[in-house]
Order: structure tokens, then sequence, then C-alpha cells
């Protein structure tokens, strides 16, 4: 591993720390400047940075994926719950 | 009260919908299926194998539901409280690793195993990502709990808030879950021999 190095007040570790806040729009507007000058004098953080922001994208978009259940799913639900608890 | 018009045309909230389940009727309850099996749906076919087994664990959330009407506590939505008893209904269906939670693992480390510091080409991890099965088999080895807080942030999408207070914890530790799940999660699909 590289060297860590401090920039704008936080370390790389402190990068990874913040990276799904930051990707996520979820950091305060003075850590996200701090994240963004670091990112700006660190390949090392910027590359992983990089690549964890597309990779949530694309998990997102994976896991999001429209998929329809059968037409027919509440039909046999209501017959299962005519079995269970219906005398 | 009008719990005593089930027939009402107008539109019910949620939660009048669950009262009136709990006092018998299978008509709020047809209309509390109709309004969220597709969010269940998507929930139970995102960690399941195949249909099948998506509608068996789709199913049994359901009865759940019926059963525990009169259960559920009133606060929260009835949405979520309904992915809840989904997602529990489908890890009674899929075989769960019971690896230990990611917070134990010093947030380095796990930055590693997710490729923090090393150049090594993301673009097969994406292509992995593309694939549903894969993800899916990536996300049945997390530790449960690592795996609800990616169901309700990246595949639900649901708030910080939101997804914080159906699990009852902090926002923050919420945050530090997903964070550490998702590096989790691109370790466990960087795994060499991952697919085969
Ligand atoms: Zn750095």
């Amino acid at each position: 591993m590289p060297e860590q190095v401090v920039i704008a007040g936080l370390g790389c570790g402190d990068v990874l720390g913040h990276l799904s806040e930051y990707v996520d729009g979820t950091v305060s507007a003075d850590l996200r400047s701090s994240i963004e000058e670091h990112l700006r004098g660190c390949d090392w953080c910027a590359r992983f940075g990089g690549e964890f922001s597309a990779v949530v994208t694309e998990l997102r978009s994976t896991l999001k994926a429209p998929s329809e259940p059968a037409p027919d799913i509440s039909a046999r639900l209501a017959n299962r719950l005519d079995e269970l608890f219906d005398e | 009260m009008t719990a005593l018009h089930p027939s009402a045309p107008i539109a019910s909230s949620d939660g009048d919908l669950l009262r009136q389940t709990a006092e018998g009727s299978r008509s709020a309850f047809s209309q509390l299926v109709e309004r969220h099996r597709g969010a269940v749906w998507a929930l139970v076919r995102r960690l399941t194998p195949n249909d099948a087994l998506a509608e068996e664990a789709l199913q049994e959330a359901f009865i759940a539901a019926f059963r525990g009407a009169a259960g559920w506590s009133g606060s929260g939505s009835v949405r979520s409280w309904l992915l809840t008893l989904a997602r529990h209904a489908t890890y009674r269906h899929v075989r769960r690793r019971a690896g230990e939670p990611s917070s134990f693992e010093p947030l380095d480390e796990l930055g590693a195993a997710a490729g923090w510091g090393q150049p090594v080409p993301v673009d097969e991890l994406l292509a992995r990502l593309r694939d549903q099965e894969l993800v899916r088999r990536a996300m049945s080895r997390l530790d449960p709990d690592d795996c609800d807080v990616l169901v309700l942030r990246d595949l639900l999408g649901h708030t910080g808030p939101e997804s914080a207070a159906a699990l009852g914890i902090s926002l923050n530790a919420m945050k530090s879950r997903l964070h550490r799940s998702r590096l989790r999660l691109i370790a466990a699909l960087r795994e060499e021999g991952f697919d085969a």
C-alpha cells in the first residue's frame, strides 16, 4: 500500500471512511469540499473513489432492475389464505 | 369510528387497511397486497435464486402480515413493515453464511479487500456487478445485518432516516454499516474464482 497522505485535513483513511456518504450526497458542504480537495491531490484516493462511485451506481442499477411478479400471484396467495384461515 | 365500512370507495391509508385486516377483513388485506406486492417482489426476487423461491417467500411474508396485522406497531410505514417480513421470509429459504458483521473489521482492511490502494482494473468488477445472479450470490455471503442495509438503501432506495428507523439504529450507525457492507460486497465480487 502506498504511503498515506493528509490533504485538507483528511488522511486517505478518512476519505475511505466517508466515500459512501460522499457518493450518496449526504456529507456536509465543508466535508465535501475537503474530500474533493484531497481527491484532487491524491491519485490513490481519486482512483479508488472513482471506482467506488462507479461500483455503487452499477450495484444500484442491477438491484433496481425491474421485475414483476406473476399476474396470478395474488390469486394463489388468496387460495392459501382460504386454506389457512377460513373454516 | 369508520372501521365498519370496509366497502367505502375512498382510498384508505395503509394503516387503515391493516387495522381492518386485523379485524378480519380479507378485502382490506387484498388491497394492501395489490399496493405492495411489487415492492415485496422486487426484494424477494433479488435475494432468492429463482422465481419459485421468490414466490414462496412473498406468500409467506403476506401470510405473516395477515396473521400479525394486529401486532403492527402503528409507527413507521406499513410498507417497511411488510418488507421486513419479506426479508425474514427470504432468509428462511436462502442459506445464509454465518459471517461476522463487517462492523468488527477495521475499515482499512475492509477497504483493502475491496481494492483500496490496488491498481486493479475495475472493468471486470463492473461486468460482474451487471450479473444479477452473481450479485445475489455475493449478497448471500454477507452477514444478514449487512445485507439488510444494502437492501434498504441500494435496492429499495429508502432514505437514510427511513432505513435507520427500519433497522432500529441511529442514522450514523446506518451510514457506517452501509459503507462497510458495500466494501464487503465489492470484496466478495472481486474474490478470485468467485463465479467458478
Ligand atoms: Zn488519499
